[in-house]
């Protein structure tokens, strides 16, 4: 048998003994559960607190708005009951007692009181009270729905008539295209950033799992002190690619278990709501490049974990010093989403979307969002890959001296000096 | 052929000098014995053979050749802190460290199955490592060594650790290989065992081999100057006395080393004077013990 062979053996006793476990099983259905309720609930959120109808005050002192207030909230609540209750109050009543209103407030019994000024019609500003600033959604509302409100009268005033006033202020909707390989998809930036965020979130989960797998396999071997052992039938180089590969491929697994339970849900979908499958539209390259960029970034990362494993010697010493590695993963999801929500085609995007540790998350979040060229896609493969080989070289450098010493967790000056060892 | 052949290798770990130009040459079919107290860079020297560190300068030569990474195949090593993977099956366990030693598969499966029927561990061998208990899972360790039959074996500190049963389990395995002609290198820090089973050795200190050859030459070197002797009585006086060089009291018996050269007549007359009870007077070989107590005060 040949020297692969031996790192084959290493990927199989990986694979089987991680496969095989609850634990596994248990983590690959128990992550789409979680990561669904991550997605889903704010929504969830709004839905139940939709239940309780939001009871407004409003004290109208211009006198202007009276007859538009109860009108402009008229919304339901799923359930048919209104979803603002809504009562006008009178200016000197609140003046008289503010303390019985505000106390109301503050025991909840009342959610917001809104205080439109005299001059609301010249400039005016609306005064709103409340207890909590999570009414931040209705207020933005209740600002719109006014200042809309007082801009009819204003036009009224003018001399409009108020069938031209309703075509003149009508809202504008929108409706977005995306232009993708020369086609024109119709589909909202929501549903687009849902499932981008969707994959974001599994890269970067996947990637962080497993490089930490990859970090208590190397660690675990060298407390356990098989690594020795191992160490007289291969080399360290062996047995680092065993261990990455090993992990790596329990993670494709893991991709697969979920890529046919999700060719299931979609399969019943389709056959009973054939029109939800509008929102789930997803490219089959989308998978394409989520397989390759989890790839890229899980070598980046899991490199650099096993080098983590093997210069500790306890679980104290590595979660310390992983902590470094753990940013440069926390670090560009963070980015990725914040550039993916504000701008995705701006330059530090592409700049960044290039970059080894930015690449695998960034520019899977170009390609579904701003469509990148296919140079950028290939430059950001080249040179991550590239910088796969340059992180191996450096990490398998300190597996090698690492993995055989134990005791206190070396300082920067003596890995470094690992570097130069023969 | 040498198996083994070390010229001038030397390791240092920072500042440390671990092994400082060790020459070794093992023939094949021996026992050789690397001794030395702890820290002395018996593992350090193990380690550079197996080929798990590079030496700083020297060259080391196995069967022949440099060395090649097929050379491991042809080795079985034990280090001294042993370990295994303790959620494996005992059989998954030995088929990989069988295969990591380039036997196929089920070759490797096969190998494992006869040795734990050997070993009277066959019904263990669909239990996880463990389950087992410390004394079966040092068997396993043993099995894992010698799965893949090979030509040199390299022990370090064996019996460090053992029950007496496995002490003596591990004597025979050892004895059985080294009759069907293997080679074998241990380490270890006690020197009774050494002498039992050593054929050439080698003496560490401080990262230096201070003493090394065929272990009967060295015994006949250093000659019958160690006298064993059982008494009653008050054997204080002896101390200090010109053929006395050192004496290890235990109170009804004691050891005493004779200066080089002296007869242990001269001794017999002053245990005689000295009004002891003497039921036994012998003389003895130089206990290694002694020799290299010697040998490390002289360097």
């Amino acid at each position: 048998m040949n020297k692969m062979s031996k790192t084959l053996s290493l990927i199989k006793r990986e694979f089987k003994t991680r496969v095989l476990t609850k634990g596994f099983w248990i983590s690959t259905i128990l992550m789409p559960v979680i990561l669904i309720g991550i997605i889903f609930m704010p929504a969830l959120f709004q839905l139940y607190s939709e239940d309780k109808p939001t009871v407004v005050q409003v004290i109208d002192r211009s006198g202007d708005l009276s007859g538009e207030i109860s009108g402009i909230f008229n919304d339901t609540l799923s359930n048919g009951q209104p979803r603002y209750l809504v009562t006008p109050l009178n200016s000197e009543i609140y003046e008289a007692d503010k303390e019985i209103f505000h106390r109301a407030i503050e025991e909840g019994a009342t959610d917001a009181l809104l205080i439109i000024p005299e001059d609301i019609l010249e400039q005016g500003e609306i005064t709103a009270i409340t207890a909590s600033l999570g009414q931040g959604d209705f207020l933005r509302l209740a600002q719109q729905r006014i200042s809309a409100a007082a801009n009819k009268i204003r036009l009224q005033r003018a001399g409009l008539d108020p069938g031209e006033i309703e075509n003149l202020t009508r809202r504008i909707g929108l409706k977005t295209v995306q232009i993708s390989g020369g086609k024109e998809s119709e589909k909202g930036f929501d549903e687009v950033w849902t499932v981008t965020f969707t994959f974001l979130m599994i890269l970067y989960t996947t990637i962080i799992v497993y490089g930490a797998a990859v970090m208590r396999g190397v660690l675990e071997e060298k407390t356990s002190r098989i690594l020795e052992v191992l160490l007289s039938s291969g080399n360290s180089f062996q047995l680092m690619m065993g261990k990455l590969f090993g992990v790596g491929s329990v993670g494709l697994a893991q991709y697969l278990v979920w890529g046919v339970l999700g060719l299931l849900v979609f399969g019943y979908a389709a056959v009973s709501a054939p029109h939800l499958l509008n929102y789930v539209a997803i490219s089959p390259l989308t998978f394409v490049y989520f397989i390759l960029f989890f790839l890229i970034g899980y070598f980046q990362f899991s490199v650099l974990y096993a080098a983590v494993g093997a210069m500790c010697s306890s679980q104290e010493d590595a979660q310390a010093v992983s902590v470094p590695v753990t940013l440069l993963v926390v670090i560009p999801f963070v980015i990725s989403i914040s550039l993916g929500l504000s701008d995705a085609s701006s330059t530090l995007t592409r700049v960044l979307s290039l970059l080894p540790f930015f690449a695998p998350m960034l520019m899977f979040l170009r390609i579904q969002l701003s469509n990148p060229a296919l140079w950028e896609i290939g430059a950001a493969v080249l040179l991550n890959v590239l910088a796969i080989f340059a992180l191996t070289w450096l990490a398998a450098k300190i597996y090698r001296v690492g993995v055989l010493s134990y005791g206190k967790r070396p300082t920067l000056p003596e890995i470094l000096r690992w570097l130069r060892y023969r | 052929m040498n198996t083994v052949v070390a010229e001038n290798i030397s390791k240092s770990f920072n500042s440390f000098r671990a092994v400082d130009s060790v020459s070794l040459a093992i023939r094949p079919g021996s026992v050789f014995g690397l001794l030395g107290p702890n820290g002395a860079g018996k593992t350090t020297t193990m380690r550079m053979i197996v080929n798990i560190i590079l030496p700083d300068s020297g060259s080391i030569h196995l069967f022949g050749e440099p060395f090649r990474e097929e050379h491991k195949n042809r080795i079985g090593y034990l280090p001294e802190e042993r370990g295994l993977y303790p959620k494996m099956k005992v059989i998954d366990h030995l088929q990989f460290l069988g295969e990591m030693k380039g036997i196929e598969p089920g070759e490797a499966q096969k190998q494992a199955l006869q040795w734990l029927e050997r070993f009277e561990l066959a019904d263990r061998a669909q239990k996880k490592v463990q389950e087992l208990s410390k004394g079966l899972q040092q068997k396993v360790q043993f099995i894992a060594t010698i799965i893949h039959a090979p030509e040199l074996l390299i022990v370090d500190e064996p019996f460090s650790g053992l029950d007496p049963l496995n002490t003596k389990f591990l004597k025979d395995i050892l004895l059985g290989l080294k009759q069907a002609g293997k080679t074998i290198i241990l380490s270890t820090h006690l020197m009774e065992q050494a002498e039992k089973l050593c054929d050439e050795i080698c003496l560490i200190n401080k990262g230096k081999a201070v003493l090394q050859g065929n272990l009967r030459e060295i015994k006949r070197r250093y000659g019958h100057n160690m006298v064993n002797v059982e008494y009653s009585g008050n054997a204080e006086f002896l101390r200090g006395l010109p053929p006395v060089k050192s004496i290890n009291d235990y109170g009804n018996s004691m050891e005493i080393r004779l200066h080089d050269g002296a007869a242990p007549g001269e001794l017999f007359k002053l245990l005689a004077a000295g009004n002891l009870e003497v039921r036994r007077f012998e003389t003895a070989e130089t206990p290694l013990n002694e020799i290299f107590i010697d040998v490390v005060e002289k360097s």
